[in-house]
C-alpha cells in the first residue's frame, strides 16, 4: 500500500475514527508516560521518547486471568477475549520484541492468550527520531524506524505523520481513517528516510554480538559473573521493564467461593523463581541469575528459535538502581570470549 | 570531600587482612550513574568517588548479600565488611544493630560527613543525560557539574534531593573513622510533600494514592533497595499462606505497599532510596516520611540515632497514645 | 482454534494409598478420566509428566508413575511438600482431580528394544522409573532383560513395596533393594544405592542404565556407571525444576538452553553433562 500523510490537525479526529476499539496509547500518568487504554476525552500524544513501562501487556498483560470459576465445581469459564486492539505510537523495539516473544508463545504448542491477542491487535508504530541514551537497537537486529512485527508505520515529519500500511490489519484500519489521509509525496518518502538515518547516526551505545551466543555457555565460571551481579539488588525491574521478558507464574486466587486461575509476569531475578519446594534453589545466588538473564537472552534464545531475545531498547540500563548495564556486560563477555 | 584522603583510607581498610572487602561508590557507565563498588584490595581503592551523585545507600548489602552454606572441611569466611556511609546512610547501620540485623563488629565504618546529594531525577531533567560519564562536585554552597569537559554551577536549593532538604544527620552517627570534618547541619525545611497530602481530605488521599498504587508494577526495588527490608522469608513472597496475591491490582498493590510502610513504621531512616529506585515514580517517600513523623511526634522515637535504643515497635511504655485504638 | 492447553481435564481419584510415612510421606493415587474422549484421546510413554492439581489451590508437575500398558487409568506418586502437594494428599477416592498433559519427552523404550535395562533409583526417584520397569515387563519378548536396583533411607521409605515380590519371580528380572542402615527383619542388602550398584557389577555390554533420585545419588551413581564402562551414551537419566506452564512457555524451568518441561525431563548423560547448571 502506497504511503499516505495524516495532518497532526487531523491526529484527534484519527483517534476518534478508532472508538468501538479499544485504543492503547502512550498516556502522560503525572511523571511519567505509559500505555494504557485510552478513554474518551483523552488525548494521546505522540511527543515522548518511550514509555518506562514497555506496551508488551497488550499481548502479554502484566496480570491475566485464565479461566474462572467456583470453588467445589470443576465448570471453568474462559475469557472470551474477543476485544479488537489499537495500540498506537510504540516504538519499533517494543514491536520487534512482540515478534520475538511470538515464537516462544508459539513454540510447538500456541498459547491461547497470545495468540488470540495477537489476533484481534492492530500496531501502530511510530518511529524514532530522538533514540534515547542508552537505545543500541541497531546493533541487534533494529532500527529507529523498523517495521518488523508492526501493522502500520508512523513517522513524524513536523507538520504530517508519514503513514503506510505493512499488513492487511493495517490497511484495514488506514481504510476506515482514509478520508483523514493523503497520499504522499516522494519528499514526504525522502525527509522519512532522511530521518530514520539521522536517529541511525544518533544512537551512540553500542554492543558486539558477533560470537556471543556460541561462546556465553562456556564463560560458566568466569569471573565477570560475580563481578557483573555484586551489586544486583535482586528486584524485577530489569525484566519486568524488558520487552521481551516473557516469564510468568500462575497462581489460583480465591474470594469467596469465586475463583480463578491467573498469570502474571515473574522475573527470573527473584529467588523464589526458581526454588523448589524442597527448600533446593539450583539458581541460589544473584550470580547465576544475572548469568541467567544474560545467556538466556544472548545465547539460550538464539539457541532455540535464532534470534537474540534483547531489542536494545536500554530500559533495563536507563533504570536499573544500581547501574547494571547490560551493554557494560556485553562488552565484558565479549572480552572474555 | 578529599578525593585522595577518601582513596587512601579506602586502600587501608580494604587491605586489612580482617576485611573482606570495601562498599563503596564509583563513577558508572553513562551519565550521571554512580555504581556500588565492591573495593577487595588497595588497588581497587583508585575508583572510589564520593559526590553529589553518590545517592545510593550501601547499607542494604549487608544483608543482601546471600549466606551460603559452607563447603564441608571449609571455615566460615569471618571477616568483616567495610563501607561507606554519609548520614542517612549511618542510620541505616545504627538500625541494623539496634534490631541485631548486624553486630558492631561484623562491620567498619567509613563516615563520610555529607552536604547533600542531588536528586538524580531533577538533575536529568533540567541538565540532559549524555552517554559520557558526568562529573560532580560540592562547590561551597553550590554543586559543580563536571560533563564533557565543561563546568558548570548548579545553585544548591535548584536540585538537592527531597531527603536531604528535609536531612537532620548529615554527619554520619555511628562510624569507625570519619573522613574530614564535620558539615554543618541546616535546618530542615517543612515537608511539603508530605503535607499536602495530609491537607487533602478523606476521598481525594484515596482517590490519590489508587492513582499512585495503580502504577505500581510489583518488582519490588523499593523493598529490596531498602536497607531495612532485610526478612529472609518476606511475607510478599509467601504463597502458603497467600497474604498478598500475586495479582498485580490496585488492592493488591495497595496491600504490598501498606505492609511495606507499616513494617517499616519507627525504623525507617529516611534515605530515600525506595522512592529514588521506583521504576513507576511512586513518591513512597511520603508514606515513609508521614509514618516517621507520626513516631516522632507522637511517641519521641528516632530510628537510627542510638545504637543503644529499644527496638520502637518491640517497645511499649505505658503512656503511649493509644488513640487510634478503637 | 484448538482447546486451551493450560485446562485441565476433570479425573475421578479411584484409589489412594500410602508408599511412606511421615512428614513427607509419599501417597499414590489412582486416577481416571471422566470424560470418555479424553480417555480414549490420552496416550503417554514411560518418563512422561502431567500437571495434576486442585482447582483454587494450584498445580505440580509430577511423573505419571504407571506404563501405558497398565490400563486406561494414570498412577502418580506425590510426596507431601507445599501447598499443592498438601491439597492433594487431601483427595480420597470418589474426589476429582485435575490433570492435564502428558508433558515432556519420553524414556526411548522403542530404541531400548533388543537391550538389557538396567533402572537405579532412590526414595521418591523410584516413580518415573517404575513405568520402565511395568512397559519392559509387558514387552519382555523385546527386551533381553531387567535389572532394577532400588533403594531408600529406610525400610519404611521404599515406594511401591508390594510389587516387587512378584517382580522378582520373573525369569528375565531381578530386583535389588537396599537401605541406608540396618533394620531388623530386613531380608536385602543394606548400604547406599551407588554402591550397590558396584558390587552388583552389571556389564555394560548391550545395556542401558537409566537413574533417577537425590542429585547426590545420581552423582555417584553416575561415577560408578562410568567406572564399570558404560558409555555416556548407555545412560539416561531426569531432571526436574520448578515448573508452572508444562508447555515450555513460562520460562523458569530451564538449566541453560534445556527446558526441562519440553526437552526433557529425560535426558541422556552425553546431552546432560555438558549442562553445568542440569547438576546445581
Amino acid at each position: 500500500m502506497s504511503a499516505m500523510l495524516l495532518n497532526k490537525e487531523k491526529w484527534p479526529e484519527f483517534v476518534g475514527k478508532l472508538t468501538g476499539k479499544n485504543v492503547w496509547a502512550p498516556q502522560s500518568d503525572g511523571t511519567e508516560m505509559r500505555f494504557a487504554p485510552v478513554g474518551e476525552n483523552e488525548k494521546v500524544v505522540l511527543d515522548y521518547n518511550n514509555t518506562r513501562v514497555p506496551p508488551k501487556g497488550a499481548l502479554f498483560p502484566q496480570t491475566e486471568t485464565m479461566f474462572k470459576f467456583e470453588i467445589g465445581s470443576d465448570k471453568v469459564e474462559e475469557p472470551p477475549l474477543d476485544q479488537e486492539v489499537v495500540v498506537l505510537g510504540l516504538r519499533p523495539c517494543d514491536a520487534r520484541a512482540m515478534t520475538i516473544v511470538d515464537k516462544l508463545f508459539k513454540w510447538d504448542i500456541d498459547d491461547p492468550y497470545f495468540v488470540k491477542r495477537q489476533e484481534k491487535t492492530t500496531l501502530v508504530g511510530l518511529a524514532c527520531n530522538e533514540p534515547g541514551l542508552n537505545c543500541f537497537c541497531t546493533s541487534v537486529g533494529g532500527g529507529p524506524a523498523a517495521t518488523e512485527g508492526l501493522d502500520v508505520i508512523m513517522a513524524d515529519l513536523g507538520e504530517n505523520y508519514f503513514v503506510e500500511a505493512l499488513t492487511d490489519k493495517g490497511k484495514a484500519l488506514l481504510d476506515e481513517t482514509r478520508d483523514l489521509l493523503e497520499d504522499a509525496d516522494d519528499d514526504a518518502q525522502k525527509q522519512k528516510e532522511k530521518l530514520s538515518g539521522e536517529a541511525e547516526d544518533k544512537i551512540k551505545r553500542s554492543v558486539e554480538t558477533e560470537g556471543v551466543p556460541e561462546g556465553l555457555p562456556g564463560l560458566w565460571d568466569d569471573p565477570l559473573w560475580p563481578r557483573v551481579s555484586a551489586s544486583c539488588l535482586g528486584c524485577g525491574t530489569c525484566t519486568y521493564l524488558c520487552p521481551t521478558c516473557h516469564c510468568f507464574d500462575i497462581q489460583d486466587e480465591t474470594e469467596g467461593i469465586d475463583a480463578r486461575r491467573c498469570r502474571m509476569w515473574d522475573s527470573c531475578m527473584f529467588s523464589e523463581y526458581t526454588l523448589h519446594t524442597s527448600g533446593h534453589n539450583p539458581r541460589p545466588t544473584r550470580k547465576e541469575r544475572t548469568r541467567n538473564r544474560i545467556n538466556h537472552k544472548y545465547s539460550y534464545y538464539v539457541d532455540k528459535f535464532d534470534v537474540i531475545a534483547c531489542v536494545g531498547c536500554g530500559r533495563c540500563t536507563n533504570l536499573c538502581p544500581v547501574n547494571i548495564d547490560i551493554i557494560e556486560i556485553l562488552r565484558q563477555v565479549k572480552e572474555a570470549l | 570531600m578529599d578525593l585522595e584522603l577518601l582513596r587512601k583510607t579506602g586502600a587501608e581498610v580494604a587491605a586489612r587482612d580482617d576485611v573482606k572487602y570495601l562498599l563503596g561508590w564509583k563513577q558508572g557507565t553513562y551519565g550521571y550513574r554512580v555504581a556500588p563498588a565492591f573495593v577487595e584490595n588497595a588497588a581497587g581503592a583508585a575508583e572510589l568517588i564520593f559526590s553529589p551523585l553518590c545517592t545510593a545507600n550501601l547499607a542494604t548489602y549487608l544483608t543482601l548479600v546471600e549466606q551460603l552454606p559452607v563447603p564441608r572441611g571449609e571455615e566460615p569466611d569471618t571477616r568483616k565488611v567495610a563501607l561507606m556511609v554519609k548520614g542517612c546512610d549511618s542510620r541505616a547501620v545504627t538500625q541494623l544493630l539496634v534490631e541485631k540485623g548486624i553486630e558492631r563488629d561484623e562491620v567498619v565504618v567509613i563516615g563520610c560527613p555529607c552536604p547533600g546529594v542531588v536528586d538524580p531525577a531533577l538533575l536529568a531533567e533540567k541538565y540532559p543525560e549524555t552517554e559520557e560519564p558526568a562529573e560532580m562536585k560540592w562547590d561551597g554552597e553550590d554543586f559543580l557539574l563536571i560533563r564533557n569537559g565543561e563546568e558548570t554551577k548548579i545553585s544548591r536549593d535548584e536540585l538537592l534531593a527531597e531527603k536531604c532538604r528535609l536531612c537532620r544527620y548529615p554527619n554520619p552517627v555511628v562510624s569507625d573513622e570519619m573522613l574530614g570534618e564535620p558539615v554543618e547541619t541546616w535546618a530542615p525545611g517543612e515537608d511539603k510533600g508530605v503535607e499536602e497530602v495530609e491537607a487533602k481530605d478523606v476521598d481525594s488521599r484515596l482517590e490519590y494514592w489508587m492513582d499512585q498504587f495503580d502504577k505500581c508494577v510489583r518488582c519490588y526495588s523499593c523493598r529490596n533497595v531498602c536497607p531495612l527490608c532485610y526478612c529472609q522469608d518476606c511475607i510478599l513472597d509467601r504463597l502458603n499462606p497467600t497474604w498478598v496475591n500475586r495479582s498485580v491490582n490496585f488492592s493488591e498493590n495497595t496491600a504490598f505497599n501498606i505492609a511495606r510502610a507499616f513494617h517499616l513504621a519507627g525504623r525507617c531512616i529516611e534515605c530515600g532510596e525506595c522512592e529514588r529506585v521506583c521504576p513507576a515514580n511512586i513518591p513512597l517517600g511520603k508514606i515513609n516520611r508521614k509514618l516517621a513523623r507520626d513516631v516522632r511526634d507522637k511517641y519521641g522515637f528516632e530510628p537510627g540515632v542510638d545504637p543503644e535504643a529499644e527496638p520502637f515497635q518491640a517497645s511499649y511504655k505505658p503512656d503511649d497514645p493509644e488513640d487510634f485504638i478503637l | 482454534m484448538c482447546k486451551n492447553p493450560y485446562i485441565p481435564h476433570t479425573a475421578t481419584v479411584e484409589d489412594t494409598w500410602f508408599e511412606t510415612g511421615g512428614e513427607r510421606c509419599i501417597k499414590t493415587f489412582k486416577v481416571v478420566f471422566d470424560d470418555e474422549k479424553v480417555r480414549d484421546q490420552w496416550s503417554h510413554l514411560p518418563g512422561q509428566c502431567a500437571m495434576i492439581g486442585v482447582l483454587g489451590v494450584g498445580e505440580s508437575m509430577i511423573s505419571i508413575s504407571c506404563s501405558p500398558t497398565e490400563g486406561q487409568f494414570l498412577r502418580f506418586s506425590v510426596m507431601r511438600m507445599g501447598k499443592v502437594t498438601q491439597a492433594l494428599h487431601e483427595l480420597e477416592p470418589g474426589d476429582k482431580m485435575m490433570v492435564r498433559g502428558p508433558y515432556g519427552n519420553n524414556f526411548p523404550v522403542d530404541e531400548w528394544q533388543g537391550k538389557k535395562i538396567l533402572t537405579i533409583g532412590g526414595g521418591i526417584g523410584q516413580a518415573p522409573l517404575r513405568p520402565i520397569v511395568e512397559y519392559v515387563r509387558a514387552n519382555q519378548d523385546q527386551y533381553e532383560g531387567l535389572t532394577m536396583i532400588y533403594g531408600a533411607r529406610t525400610s519404611n521409605d521404599l515406594c511401591f513395596k508390594g510389587e516387587f515380590e512378584e517382580m522378582s519371580k520373573c525369569d528375565d528380572l531381578s530386583c535389588h533393594l537396599t537401605i541406608d542402615v540396618e533394620e531388623e527383619d530386613w531380608q536385602h542388602n543394606v548400604g547406599f544405592v551407588p554402591q550397590m550398584l558396584l558390587d552388583l557389577d552389571p556389564s555394560p555390554e548391550n545395556t542401558i542404565a537409566i537413574t533417577c533420585g537425590p542429585p547426590i545419588m545420581i552423582r555417584f551413581v553416575l561415577e560408578n556407571l562410568k567406572k564399570l564402562g558404560f558409555e555416556d551414551e548407555q545412560i539416561y537419566t531426569t531432571l526436574e525444576n520448578r515448573m508452572k506452564c508444562g508447555i515450555g512457555k513460562c520460562g523458569r524451568c530451564n538449566a541453560e538452553n534445556m527446558y526441562v518441561c519440553k526437552d526433557g525431563p529425560v535426558f541422556n548423560y552425553s546431552v546432560l553433562k555438558e549442562i553445568p547448571e542440569a547438576f546445581a
